[in-house]
């Protein structure tokens, strides 16, 4: 004997202090924000409090990108290219979509984030990464 | 086995919703705290054990999210999820891991965002075949039980207020607790909305948002760390059969809770816990509850456990202090309440209890309390 | 203090599960309105819900035992606050009764609804008798709830 259903469950996410402002930077400065751990002498993209290297809560936040570089990606059906890029400024890859076709891109490949025009303070409101063409 | 100690904790301020924060950061809040408080670095810790109910916050492999924060990068990382008892559980199997020799310093940290989830509803979903259809959560089951309690042992609705009133006076004085009234009485308990009879608001835990961390040590890096280690004495853990129909007499006799104690009862020399214990730290999910753990943990024969609130037995400077931090009653981040009650009993062992300390606490007794039946129990003592 | 942004998400949390044997005989016997209790021959335990082994002598379970629908009520409560149905994730508004049954014949209780919402007429021990829907499917809310008995 089977028994199936389903119901609708509400969630409400606090982003917290580095997630809200890497958010309202996107919204009100179409700008990607970073951390940097002057100890680890690396930035990390998102935004965080704290370093994931060592630890640390000392992160004042940095600009990056909009341009950044592929790193890695696939082609999913239906739903597009979703890829993980690393944005100029940034020691790593974050993952978002990719806005074009998945042909002729390589590891390296050019990119640049492309802002929505109507931003409410979302992970979508980079509405994906342009490819500008191959990297040196 | 090894001994070991607890040598440091650290709280977040509970409350109702900590949007200032996100998981991660509410975890690193609380670790950030324990480490200080036991004067370690992030590098001298060997592995991390974490405590979350995940399908509150609906949020997959939450360890792998909030590890960062825990400091659990490149070091061994496990979580335990059990109900209200995870937390005690968490600690426990942090005891082991430093017992068992494989680690000298294992931090544990629990934690819960109910406001970010819908607590009720994963409460609900129960076995689809059997008890989906009739499931009222946390809430109706508490209910349930009461009336056979209090029918059984005639306890009154006075006396659980009483219950209610101790805690959030107790709450008061901590600053972590997320419900604090100095001045409730047992008049506004009665007044309160009954929420399912007999049970009322002030009867019952809160839903919080809040993180709890200790950290756990071998006893060669215990006594090197930490002046007066609160060390463990012994510490047991007992699940049970599935269905609340399965469980006889359930706050009557509460047979996880009392098999967990007496294991720890005879590990740690103790035959007469009223007068050998210096405080405790239970967890009581509803005020009727701690009541029928008074006598389910042997502080009074069965039927007794009004008397002993009545008396002031387990108020703030009576024989046995029980919950000077305000209990499960004053704050409720479930992941993290398990950790709250070793936490706040280590505090009372290491004399760092603030406003809340029991003078000269020694020996301290601390309960864990998962769905409607498991039940842990664990000892600590300033003597290792 | 800075802006604070949450994000909101609604997730639909769907379910596909296998009752297994002793489930589905169960379950085939409401639709006749007969309920039957799984015996373990070591402690004799008459298990509601049935299930294929004791989880006290750990001992596989075949004694299919009948067990009445009526019962006595071994604890109650109303329940005020609205409450979330888990089958349809619509909310439940109080008061409704609930209770834990024992029905002639079982050694487990049953927690189901009760027909009476008034917690001065509830007392522990009395007797109750299971009210079936009309149109029987083969599952617990066949019993829509326990009525108490004179």
């Amino acid at each position: 004997m089977i028994r199936e259903g389903s119901i609708n469950i509400p969630f409400l996410y606090a982003a917290g202090k580095a997630g809200s402002e890497f958010l309202v930077a996107l919204r009100d400065r179409q700008q990607l924000l970073g951390s940097h751990c002057p100890a680890c002498a690396r930035t990390v993209a998102p935004a965080r409090a704290f370093c994931p290297g060592c630890g640390g809560e000392e992160m004042p936040s940095v600009d990056i990108g909009p341009g950044a570089a592929l790193v890695s990606w696939t082609d999913v059906p239906g739903r597009g290219v979703f890829a993980l890029v690393r944005p100029d400024g940034a020691d790593n890859a974050m993952l978002h979509k990719l806005l074009g076709p998945a042909e002729g891109l390589r590891p390296g490949s050019r990119l640049r984030a492309v802002f929505a025009d109507e931003r409410q303070g979302h992970i979508t409101d980079i509405e994906g990464f342009e490819i500008l063409g191959e990297g040196s | 086995m090894r001994p070991v100690a607890i040598i440091g904790t650290g709280q977040t301020d509970h409350a109702r919703r900590r949007d200032d924060v996100s998981q991660p950061e509410l975890v690193r809040e609380a670790a950030s705290r324990a480490l200080t408080d036991a004067g370690l670095r992030p590098a001298d810790l060997d592995a991390v054990v974490i405590a979350n109910m995940e399908l509150f916050e609906g949020r997959a492999m939450p360890e792998l999210w909030v590890g960062e924060g825990a400091f659990a990068n490149g070091k061994p990382c496990m979580k335990v999820a059990t109900g209200g008892t995870s937390g005690t559980s968490s600690c426990i199997a942090g005891f082991h891991q430093a017992a068992s020799g494989l680690f000298d310093v294992v931090l544990v940290v629990g934690f819960e965002k109910h406001s970010e989830g819908h607590t009720q509803t994963g409460m609900a979903l129960t076995d689809p075949f059997w008890d989906r259809a009739v499931a009222s959560g946390a809430l109706g089951n508490f209910a349930l039980s009461i009336s056979q309690y209090m029918a059984e042992r005639g306890v009154t609705e006075e006396q659980a207020a009483r219950v209610a009133v101790k805690s959030r006076r107790n709450a008061a004085r901590n600053p972590h607790a997320h419900l604090k009234d100095a001045d409730a009485t047992v008049d506004d308990v009665l007044n309160s909305k009954l929420l399912a009879h007999p049970v009322r608001l002030m009867d019952m835990c809160p839903q919080s948002d809040g993180a709890a961390a200790i950290v756990v040590a071998s006893a060669d890096r215990a006594r090197e760390l930490c002046p007066r280690p609160a060390w463990v004495k012994a510490a047991a853990t007992r699940h049970e059969q599935p269905y609340i129909g399965d469980i006889e007499r359930r706050l009557l006799t509460m047979r996880t809770l009392k098999d967990a104690s007496r294991s720890v009862y005879a590990a740690a020399g103790i035959t007469e816990p009223l007068q050998q214990f210096d405080v405790a730290e239970i967890y009581e999910p509803v005020t009727y509850a701690e009541l029928a753990w008074y006598e389910i943990l042997g502080f009074c024969p069965e039927g007794e456990a009004g008397r002993l609130i009545e008396d002031g037995v387990t108020e703030m400077g009576g024989e046995l202090p029980v919950n000077p931090s305000g209990g499960v009653l004053s704050a409720n981040p479930v992941g993290a309440t398990g950790v709250i009650r070793m936490a706040e009993a280590a505090s009372q062992i290491l004399g760092r209890a603030g406003a809340h300390q029991v003078e000269g606490a020694e020996t301290a007794l601390v309960t864990g309390y998962g769905v409607y039946a498991w039940a842990d129990a664990a000892i600590l003592g300033s003597a290792a | 203090m800075s802006e604070r942004i949450s994000v909101a998400i609604e997730m639909a949390q769907g379910w596909r599960y296998s009752s297994g044997d002793a489930m589905a005989r169960f379950s085939e016997g409401l639709r006749r309105k007969r309920i039957e209790a799984l015996q373990c021959g070591g402690c004799r335990r008459r298990y509601l819900p049935p299930r294929p082994v004791c989880g006290n002598c750990h001992l596989p379970l075949s004694d299919w035992v009948p067990v009445s629908d009526k019962g006595t009520l071994e604890a109650w409560t109303v329940v005020f606050l609205p409450f979330l149905d888990a089958r349809t994730g619509e909310v439940r508004d109080g008061p409704y009764g609930m209770g834990l049954i024992r029905l002639d014949g079982s050694d487990a209780t049953l927690n189901h609804y009760l027909a009476e919402n008034d917690p001065a007429r509830l007392a522990v021990g009395m007797r109750v008798r299971a009210v079936w829907r009309e149109e029987l499917r083969g599952a617990m809310d066949d019993i829509l709830h326990f009525e108490i008995l004179p």
